[in-house]
């Protein structure tokens, strides 16, 4: 039975804690819920572009997600922290669709070989900042890249991005040094 | 701010060996580490290094740039249209919550009607709903309701809207709890609980009742 559809109309739900509307959306409640879709929604699609390093798949990894969401609600255990829940679900289905698309491509899983560096002047004057990043950030290897989203946009802490990565902590942490230096790097050349 | 010409040789540290020397000893890694960590317990070896402190300012530029990179990405992704959120609200499965069956008396012996218990948390939500400046939150039927007569207590979380009086903004809401659940439901209520969990922030711009409605 699909969910009934309305206009968005404001609702005092729309200030509710997270807390509140995880514990709804966990009772069934669909207006709760779409809160949740809506306040973390953004941010997810955000997350997946980056960790998939294009738009194409974003929208079916995101529904996926906050499919996953509401199936498996009820086995949050704190409704407060809903948002780092969500964030390792869509980065989860993320990986899941970068190994499938390696499969399908029967790539060796390692590691796909890094884009070589082209002009160290390529990004022009005129570019603001936060493209140079966003360039720079497609450019990084994939499992830099994976490792950088998981700290920076996932926020989550090195142990927990090696237990979705399955990997060790240290190797985590020598990739995010790699990610972080790279990107330093490029940003100084921009300057 | 950092003079243009100023040397930034910690990025082109690609050995260790090289990076270790540069930062006296210390690495991106560690650095980072620190930044996470507000520079608490303060580290001298780190705060009185020039070129650990020109590392440290390139990384906080990095976090910036990061910070205002994230925000337009999310803006941008907020401006776009609904349809998403359509298409997820239509994906998910509403019957996956409707619980344990509660009978409800009728006169036929071979009539069996029931009201699920997910159809009763949504009664809850609803009244709740129904009373300014208290939003329901979890709600729990502790207790058989699938055996008629079985006294049940109901627990209810809640979330208090700021400012407002919550011992009896929790009253009404009792009131109106028992009422709704004695109009819809036949279950032999021992207790309702209710605990404010929350409070929350007045919405911006309180939606009007006659636009509601």
């Amino acid at each position: 039975m699909p969910a009934t559809l309305r206009e968005h109309v404001p609702s005092p739900l729309d200030t509710a804690s997270d807390l509140t509307l995880a514990d709804r959306a966990a009772d069934g409640d669909v207006r709760a819920f779409e809160v949740i879709v809506r306040r973390y929604g953004p941010l997810m699609r955000v997350y997946a572009a980056r960790v998939l390093g294009s738009n194409d798949e974003m929208d079916d990894v995101v529904q996926e997600s906050f499919i996953t969401a509401w199936q498996q609600l009820s086995t949050l255990e704190d409704g407060g922290a809903v948002k780092s829940w969500l964030m390792r679900i869509v980065s989860r289905k993320s990986i899941d669709r970068l190994r499938a698309r390696r499969q399908h491509a029967d790539i060796d899983l390692t590691e796909p070989a890094a884009p070589e560096h082209q002009s160290p002047h390529r990004l022009a004057e005129a570019e603001s900042q936060t493209e140079a990043l966003s360039r720079a950030l497609v450019d990084l290897p994939e499992d830099q890249r994976r490792c950088w989203t998981l700290r920076e946009l996932a926020e989550c802490s090195y142990g927990e991005i090696a237990e979705e990565l399955e990997l060790p902590v240290s190797t985590v942490r020598g990739l995010l040094a790699r990610a972080r230096k790279t990107l330093l790097r490029e940003m100084e050349e921009w300057r | 701010m950092t003079s243009p010409d100023e040397p930034f040789v910690a990025f082109d540290l690609d050995t260790a060996d090289r990076e270790l020397t540069h930062l006296v000893g210390h690495t991106i890694e560690e650095l980072s580490d620190y930044l996470d960590r507000n520079r608490t317990p303060a580290d001298p070896t780190i705060d009185d290094s020039p070129q650990c402190q020109i590392a440290l300012r390139s990384l906080q530029r990095l976090r910036g740039v990061q910070r205002s990179l994230l925000s337009s990405d999310v803006e941008r992704e907020s401006e776009r249209s609904d349809g998403w959120v359509r298409s997820i609200l239509q994906n998910i499965n509403l019957e996956a919550r409707s619980g344990r069956d509660i009978p409800i008396a009728h006169p036929s012996p071979t009539a069996r009607l029931v009201v699920t218990e997910g159809a009763v948390r949504g009664l809850l939500r609803a009244t709740g709903d129904g009373i300014e400046n208290i939003i329901v939150g979890r709600c729990r039927l502790d207790g058989d309701v699938t055996a008629p007569g079985t006294p049940i207590t109901i627990r209810v979380d809640a979330a208090v809207c700021q400012g407002e009086n919550i011992p009896a903004k929790a009253q009404a809401l009792r009131q109106s709890l028992y009422a709704a659940l004695a109009q819809h439901t036949d279950l032999t209520i021992a207790a309702i609980d209710i605990t404010v969990r929350d409070l929350y922030l007045r919405p911006a711009t309180p939606p009007s009742e006659t636009e509601q409605r």
